[in-house]
């Protein structure tokens, strides 16, 4: 399985001194899926996305991402390489607009940077670029707007639009929804995982605390325990084992019932504008 | 070795007074996170008014020997300008530190014309009055007994202040406020009041190392933007904030100038910045500064 | 006492360039229609004032997209005007070379060699520290003109030779051929390299730019090679400076190690934010209203250092935004009032 995978650590260790903050990790990726990192603080999360998008060097072990090693390369390669990374706290360009922020990916992407006296307004290809992912987000009547005159909710969609706009085949995103309102969470994945779908990309990693959200979208969650991996189920499997429900979270149980029976809402629709 | 001794001494002097005002730059940073350009203009301050107490006191019929005591109180004096001039600094605090930069670079511009119009563009001096002193024999050399105890009262004023931040409630208010002034201000620290005394203390470490310079060289119009780039080595050299970085940069500084004075005149402010590069490429952060972005 | 300096954000002027793009190239070209059409009513004097003015305006054109662009503040940069005015020295007085073109393009590739190895050293670091790294690498160059007297000319500086343009030599008095056909030589330049930069700015290169001032962190996450591009904008803005230089040498005559003293990095610093480092010709009505307000002054007052140092301390507290910021409210306040 792990020969297919779009993704894979393999007996990922990485220490500081004495302190092992990842032992013998493993994890994958698969075409077509979205994983979600779960487990308390301490567990090892950052230092495995870190590990995972390339920025840290394994003390030992692999992580190839397409079939490539990609340890150490950091984060200009990684986004060449196809993978793109998200951050938990909102990450934009406060004075640049909404536009301009999609562009800045979009001329990485299309290689405009060589000429500095190459004309950006010109550039069809990357104003269609740049069109094609506002409009996936619902940004489109946004896009001549300063990024901090933007609402909470828009500017966390503005910061993934962002990471999109580079036509990933892979995005990370660290807790994609902090900070957001309850109603706006399920928008906001919603929208991601069809955005996800249209842009063609072909596998999502979240690192999430909210379990309500990694129910209702994963396909396969892995818990991260001191640094170890404590399970690596699909979510039906997961949510059936209180004991490891306790480990992770503590002891409550998921509101929301595991995707395949949770209602599609079309909470896209209904965004405020 | 009597070369080495003589520059032995002539650095350590240098340092000395470098120190001072390296210090004040390092503490207003330290605690504000404001570099400030006109620490060189604190320091000709401080060596003007220097000369005219001098000549007033001896006017008043004090007695040579006062020299050395007469330029501290007159630094310290002169220092409490800080205090006005903190108020203007503060309207910037908040601000990108470029607008700081030019805010205090607007100062030094505004100073040189105040020392122009009090003191005149010619240079002044105190015409040897170190030499009430007289001179002490050192290993075998023959110094100025001035050059001494300005290095004694430099050791002092380092070990003093070194003391007051490490020991004291209110050294220890200040290095909190220097760490987050928001969770110090929670605490109920008055932090526009530490703001103010940091600044003030900055400023009369400059004024004081201005006025003991004076007996051994002349105040002129140049000396403070010449001393901004010397306390700038002596900072990046020792790493910014750091107080032992500003002793350690400061006897750097104050001997490689020594050196190359007697060595090969022709590099000496080279040299200097020749240190300063070759330390921010190997170290950084400076020799005792923390990383920086 | 030691404290944690590692705030990763840049240096960020107060309003973002992207602000004035559509009105940008039109202030700039405005100014340069006024400069032209000077000759025909103003003094000799005034001309005489203008043509030190295009130099530095070039300089501030190229500093900007270090400043207000990239973000980066360099407190050295008049080490590339003294690169530039040294180049001219050189050429016109030591080689014998009169062609100002050739030694335009000898200076760019002076400065892009000395760019190239300084910058790598110095863009590793942002805010205060690169400041600080652009401030000990000019005085060092500084050190360099002042000591070697052989080389340089020391404190007395080297002359520069009156240049011949286009191969054209020009007969007459030193104030004749300055306020002629150089005025318009460093106008034509000036426009030219105005309109380079404008492309520059509304590059993707540009936005790249705009994008580590910004967020450097997001920057490289989306593509942005920020170490390189960085250089890259020091480089450019090396260019700008020297080109600079050569324009200011030839109308003084004399190349000086006082042209590249820190405090002159200051000064350009103070026309960046006298005008507003925010809009993309705010430099260059910065420059303008610096050389017009130190010559006021200076006829006024010897004590002008007060003066201009007063109005630096009133600007950055209560005008950060500079003139075209002024400008900026005034159209602002015309917009809702109709």
């Amino acid at each position: 399985m792990a020969s297919r995978a779009l993704l894979s650590a393999h007996q990922v260790s990485k220490s500081y001194g004495d302190f092992h903050a990842l032992r013998n990790v493993s994890v994958h990726v698969d075409d077509g899926e979205f994983i979600s990192i779960v487990g308390p603080n301490g567990a090892g999360k950052s230092t495995l996305v870190n590990v995972l998008t390339g920025l840290l060097k394994p003390t030992s072990g692999h992580v190839h991402f397409r079939g490539q090693d990609i340890a150490g390369i950091g984060p200009v390669e990684l986004s060449r390489r196809g993978m793109a990374r998200g951050f938990q706290l909102v990450n934009i360009f406060p004075e640049l607009t909404v536009r301009e922020t999609l562009g800045v990916a979009a001329a990485s992407r299309l290689r405009r940077i060589g000429n500095p006296f190459r004309s950006l307004g010109g550039d069809r290809e990357i104003r269609d670029a740049v069109e094609e992912v506002a409009d996936i987000f619902n940004l489109r009547h946004r896009l001549d707007q300063q990024a901090s005159a933007l609402s909470q909710g828009e500017k966390k969609l503005l910061d993934v639009a962002s990471a999109f706009a580079l036509k990933p085949e892979l995005i990370l995103i660290d807790e994609p929804t902090s900070g957001v309102s309850t109603g706006d969470k399920h928008a906001i994945m919603e929208l991601l995982v069809s955005a996800s779908r249209k842009a063609g990309v072909r596998g999502i990693i979240q690192v999430e605390h909210d379990m309500d959200l990694v129910a209702r979208y994963s396909d396969r969650i892995v818990a991260l325990q001191a640094g170890t991996v404590l399970a690596d189920e699909k979510p039906e499997t997961f949510f059936k084992d209180p004991a490891l429900i306790a480990a992770v979270v503590g002891t409550r149980p998921p509101k929301v019932p595991p995707r395949e029976m949770a209602p599609k809402a079309a909470v896209q629709e209904s965004r405020p504008c | 070795m009597t070369v080495f001794l003589d520059v032995l001494l002539g650095g350590v002097f240098h340092a000395a007074i470098l120190f001072l005002v390296a210090a004040g730059l390092q503490l207003v940073f330290g605690v504000q996170k404001v570099i400030n350009l006109a620490c060189g203009s604190f320091y000709a301050l401080g060596a003007y008014f220097g000369i005219t107490a001098v000549g007033l006191a001896s006017a008043a019929g004090f007695p040579a020997w006062t020299v050395l005591p007469v330029l501290i109180l007159a630094g310290l004096a002169i220092g409490l300008v800080g205090l006005p001039v903190e108020r203007i600094l503060r309207t910037v605090y908040r601000r990108d530190e470029s607008y700081q930069l030019l805010l205090t670079f607007g100062l030094l511009l505004m100073f040189q014309d105040v020392f122009r119009f009090f003191w005149g563009a010619t240079p002044r001096t105190l015409d040897n009055a170190y030499l009430a002193y007289g001179t002490a024999e050192f290993m075998g050399l023959r110094v100025p007994t001035y050059n001494l105890l300005v290095i004694a009262a430099s050791i002092a004023i380092a070990v003093a202040l070194g003391a007051f931040l490490q020991k004291t409630r209110t050294g220890r208010i200040i290095r909190a406020t220097a760490e987050n002034r928001d969770m110090s201000e929670g605490l109920g620290v008055n932090s526009s009041r530490v703001f103010a005394a940091v600044f003030t203390v900055g400023c009369m470490l400059g004024t004081v190392g201005g006025a003991l310079v004076v007996p051994a060289s002349a105040s002129s119009l140049e000396m403070a933007v010449e001393l901004v780039v010397e306390a700038f080595a002596v900072v990046v050299i020792g790493g910014l904030g750091s107080m032992r970085g500003a002793l350690a940069g400061a006897l750097i500084v104050g001997l490689i100038r020594a050196a190359a004075i007697m060595v090969l005149p022709e590099a000496e402010i080279l040299s200097i910045y020749l240190v300063v590069i070759a330390v921010l490429i190997l170290r950084p952060a400076g020799l005792f500064g923390k990383a920086m972005a | 006492m030691s404290t944690p300096t590692s705030a990763p954000a840049t240096v960020a002027p107060a309003v973002s360039p992207s602000l004035w793009r559509p009105s940008g190239l039109i202030s700039f070209l405005v100014i340069i229609a006024a400069m032209a059409g000077l000759p025909l009513v103003a003094s000799t004097y005034m001309l005489t004032l203008m043509v030190p003015f295009f130099g530095f305006a070039i300089a501030l054109l190229g500093f900007n997209l270090l400043f207000g662009y990239t973000g980066l503040l360099s407190f050295g940069h008049a080490m590339f005007l003294g690169i530039g005015a040294y180049a001219a020295a050189v050429m016109t007085s030591k080689l014998g070379v009169q062609s100002l073109e050739l030694i335009l393009l000898v200076a760019v590739a002076a400065a892009v060699v000395i760019a190239v190895p300084v910058g790598f050293l110095c863009v590793r670091y942002t805010r205060i520290f690169f400041g600080m790294l652009t401030l000990a690498f000019g005085m060092l160059f500084h050190s360099i003109l002042f000591k070697f007297y052989g080389l340089t000319g020391g404190d007395q500086g080297m002359r520069v030779m009156r240049p011949l343009l286009f191969g054209m030599a020009f007969e007459g008095g030193k104030t004749a051929f300055i306020t002629g056909p150089f005025y318009y030589y460093a106008l034509g330049l000036l426009t030219l390299l105005g309109c380079a930069m404008w492309r520059i700015v509304r590059s993707p290169f540009g936005l790249h730019l705009t994008a580590i001032r910004e967020n450097a962190q997001k920057a490289a996450y989306l593509g942005v090679t920020v170490s390189r591009m960085r250089l890259a904008a020091y480089v450019i803005s090396g260019v700008y400076g020297a080109i600079g230089g050569v324009i200011l040498a030839v109308t003084i005559g004399l190349a000086d190690p006082e042209i590249v003293y820190w405090t002159q990095s200051g000064n350009l610093v103070f026309m960046a934010v006298l005008g507003g480092s925010g809009a993309f010709a705010g430099p260059v009505v910065g420059g303008l209203a610096f050389v017009l307000l130190q010559d006021t002054v200076m006829s006024a007052t010897q004590y002008w250092r007060f003066v201009m140092g007063a109005v630096l301390v009133l600007i950055v507290i209560f005008f950060p935004r500079g003139i075209a910021g002024l400008f900026g409210d005034a159209f602002a306040r015309l917009k809702r009032g109709s």
